[in-house]
């Protein structure tokens, strides 16, 4: 474990047997003709057996690189983990090698993507493809295998389980690839299942059947998931934790009721206050009125941020916030936040904008 | 609102587009994508059109700007017929009605620069020319938040935002009295989105505008609709105001799509309609009612008979069997 940060040392949550992945100080860089782009700058979280966590944050936030830099599927060429350690049930990741990472990616630390259609094998049934990874880390047979693809399918509630085991997956509509990619995900009974915006190419009402189906398997097989996702609602409804990322770093961590009702930093509120919703209480159809805004543009990765990386974007700013990244502490119970300012965010209204200008 | 004019009337609206197969191409089906669609919309108004994927709402967007041609019914923009317009007469009417698009990266031209963007419709229709075409593209860009400089830049110079408010600037360019939005804001972060809408909602109380607003997001639809039409499978099932629909939906489907829309209430893993299965196809839709196959309420009637669109309370239409003209409201029971 690597602690270059004061992130390091202030990491959040209870290092305990519960504790089935460990990220500690996480920078992933990418190499671009433009030159170094950190992606992700400095991520610290654990997450506990079981437990629903949520990572949230707009395009470009270092989300996904995050997940992607966990399961080892960073394009080598492109990008690498340059610091920081993911201790995953004893095992350091970021020093395995590639045979390795293939024992653990797909067995017993799985992914869902956003589109099925481009993780799935156009040219295999998809009992096929489930039975493939099977057969490669649980060692069963063709017969086995197969059966217990059937199984999955099922399990899934894909209706006539053994007919659609045969079929390919243009055969499928959408929200049954998104079913089928569960399966093939769960099929090894993995510890850790990272999904990455899984329901947003979906419609609202196939969107609810999959988080539902997601939620209840997790409940049933006592999976620990990472949910990756841009849409509060979703964490709403699905997360136990969530953490806001904002240009590569982690900005707040709370559990989920404790962060929408009392968000502690600036781009937390913003990024709440910029979704159109009802004021408690108001007749609904009537939220007509101006949303909040986050005035301004996220910053460029490509240059190092020595403050705040939201303190050009922030109402509550001062110099300092440009000159010294704020630590990632706690204000309270399980909750932290990297904000130099959080007393004056918090002696504010949550109605109250946070943009740099009116 | 009701008193004023109506700027855009909607009647019987039909897209069907046909299946080809096989060597000869023979035509083997059609995909009913709109199926008999109707409302207006009066000036300075938003109409919401709401559905999932499929459900038609996107042929409806481009139908009425022919951008397809309508297989049946008609539109009238400004009390004129256009549904059988030649090209030349279409041009002039175009004026009066522009489209914003979903994807603000692919609907601008690479190679113009954003003050040649705004000012292309300008020219086209000879509306300006030289000092006061500079003119006038300087105001567009000031009524939609871009700053003056940003004239000379190019497309890919802008953020998704940016893009999507010189869309804007280009559609208000014309002084249109309707601007087509087929979900303008879906592809932008929620900050973004939010900057968006503001702007939209500002625009629409300066200009008096009209607003077909293509959307799947009740969310967004719930804060800029006036009124909301929800489209299942190329009908109109439901429209009525924005509050007796957020607030009192008839429609099972409706109510459906509202309860499946995540709320920012936490913990919500509320008990809720969760409806089974997928959307049939719109080559083969259900025999009577489309939705009776995923409907929890639906009587062995729905099957056979395909509910009208009825106006059961004022302002409120519905298509459902089980909601009657003068009916309560109460909420259904399963049979």
């Amino acid at each position: 474990m690597t602690s270059t940060t004061s992130k390091a040392a202030a990491a959040p949550a209870a290092l305990n047997d519960e504790t089935i992945l460990s990220v500690r100080d996480l920078r992933t860089h990418f190499y671009t003709r433009d030159g170094v782009v950190r992606a992700v700058d400095g991520v610290t979280f654990d997450l506990a057996r079981g437990e629903t966590l949520c990572i949230v944050g707009e395009s470009g936030c270092g989300k996904s690189v995050t997940a992607l830099s966990i399961l080892g599927l960073i394009p080598p060429k492109a990008g690498k983990i340059v610091g920081g350690s993911i201790r995953f049930d004893g095992t350091e990741l970021t020093t395995e090698s590639e045979s390795t990472m293939r024992r653990i990616r797909g067995n017993r630390i799985s992914m869902i993507f956003q589109e099925p259609m481009t993780s799935l094998n156009p040219v295999l049934t998809v009992g096929e493809q489930i039975s493939e990874s099977l057969r490669i880390h649980q060692r069963l047979d063709r017969r086995a295998a197969w059966d217990r693809a059937i199984e999955m399918l099922a399990l899934v509630r894909i209706a006539d389980p053994k007919r659609r085991a045969g079929e390919y997956p243009h055969q499928l509509s959408g929200g049954m690839r998104q079913r089928v990619m569960i399966a093939m995900a769960l099929a090894c009974n993995p510890q850790v299942l990272v999904a990455d915006e899984p329901t947003t190419a979906l419609d609202v009402t196939i969107q609810a059947q999959i988080l539902n189906l997601m939620l209840e398997l997790k409940d049933r097989l006592g999976t620990a998931i990472i949910l990756i996702t841009h849409d509060l609602g979703v964490v709403a409804e699905t997360a136990q934790r969530v953490i806001v990322m904002y240009a590569g770093r982690m900005v707040e961590e709370a559990p989920v009721a404790e962060l929408l009702s009392h968000p502690k930093h600036p781009y937390t509120r913003g990024l709440i206050g910029s979704i159109p919703r009802r004021k408690p209480g108001a007749p609904r159809g009537r939220t007509r009125g101006r949303l909040q805004e986050i005035s301004g543009l996220v910053p460029s990765l490509r240059e190092a941020i020595p403050g705040c990386a939201f303190a050009p974007r922030c109402g509550f700013a001062t110099a300092r916030c440009t000159t010294e990244q704020p630590p990632f502490e706690a204000h309270g119970p399980r909750h932290y936040a990297a904000c130099w300012e959080v007393a004056r965010v918090e002696a504010k209204s949550l109605s109250e904008p946070v943009g740099s200008e009116a | 609102m009701s008193s004023a004019e109506v700027v855009l009337r909607v009647r019987d609206l039909k897209k069907h587009f046909p299946v080809h197969r096989g060597v000869l191409s023979r035509v083997v089906a059609h995909v009913q994508a709109v199926d008999g669609v109707s409302f207006e919309i009066r000036r300075g108004e938003t109409l919401c059109l709401v559905g999932e994927s499929g459900c038609g709402k996107s042929t409806v967007a481009r139908s009425i700007t022919r951008l397809e041609e309508p297989t049946a019914g008609s539109i009238e923009l400004n009390g004129v017929d256009i549904t059988a317009l030649g090209s030349e007469a279409l041009r002039a009417q175009r004026r009066e009605m522009q489209m914003v698009f979903q994807d603000p990266y692919s609907s601008l031209n690479p190679r113009l620069s954003a003050g040649d963007i705004v000012g292309e419709p300008l020219t086209n229709f000879a509306l300006a020319q030289g000092a006061e075409l500079e003119r006038r593209i300087a105001a567009l860009f000031e009524h939609v938040g871009l700053r003056p400089e940003a004239v000379h830049k190019y497309p890919h110079e802008f953020s998704g935002g940016q893009r999507q408010r010189l869309g804007i600037a280009r559609a208000l360019a014309v002084n249109p009295s309707l601007i087509i939005a087929d979900e303008p804001v879906s592809a932008l972060d929620v900050s973004v989105q939010a900057q968006v809408l503001n702007l939209l909602i500002d625009l629409q109380e300066q200009f008096e505008l009209a607003y077909l607003f293509v959307s799947h997001d009740l969310a967004v639809v719930e804060h800029i609709g006036h009124r909301v039409a929800v489209m299942y499978l190329g009908r109109i099932v439901e429209l009525a105001d924005n509050a007796d629909l957020f607030g009192a939906p008839l429609h099972p489907y409706t109510e459906a799509l509202l309860a499946a829309a995540p709320s920012l209430e936490t913990g919500a893993r509320r008990e809720r309609i969760i409806l089974q299965g997928d959307v049939p196809s719109p080559m083969n839709p259900p025999s009577g009612c489309r939705f009776h196959t995923r409907c929890p309420f639906a009587l062995p009637e729905c099957k056979q008979t395909d509910p009208p669109l009825l106006e059961v309370a004022p302002g409120h239409h519905v298509a459902c069997l089980r909601r009657p003209v003068g009916g309560d409201g109460a909420p259904l029971t399963t049979a």
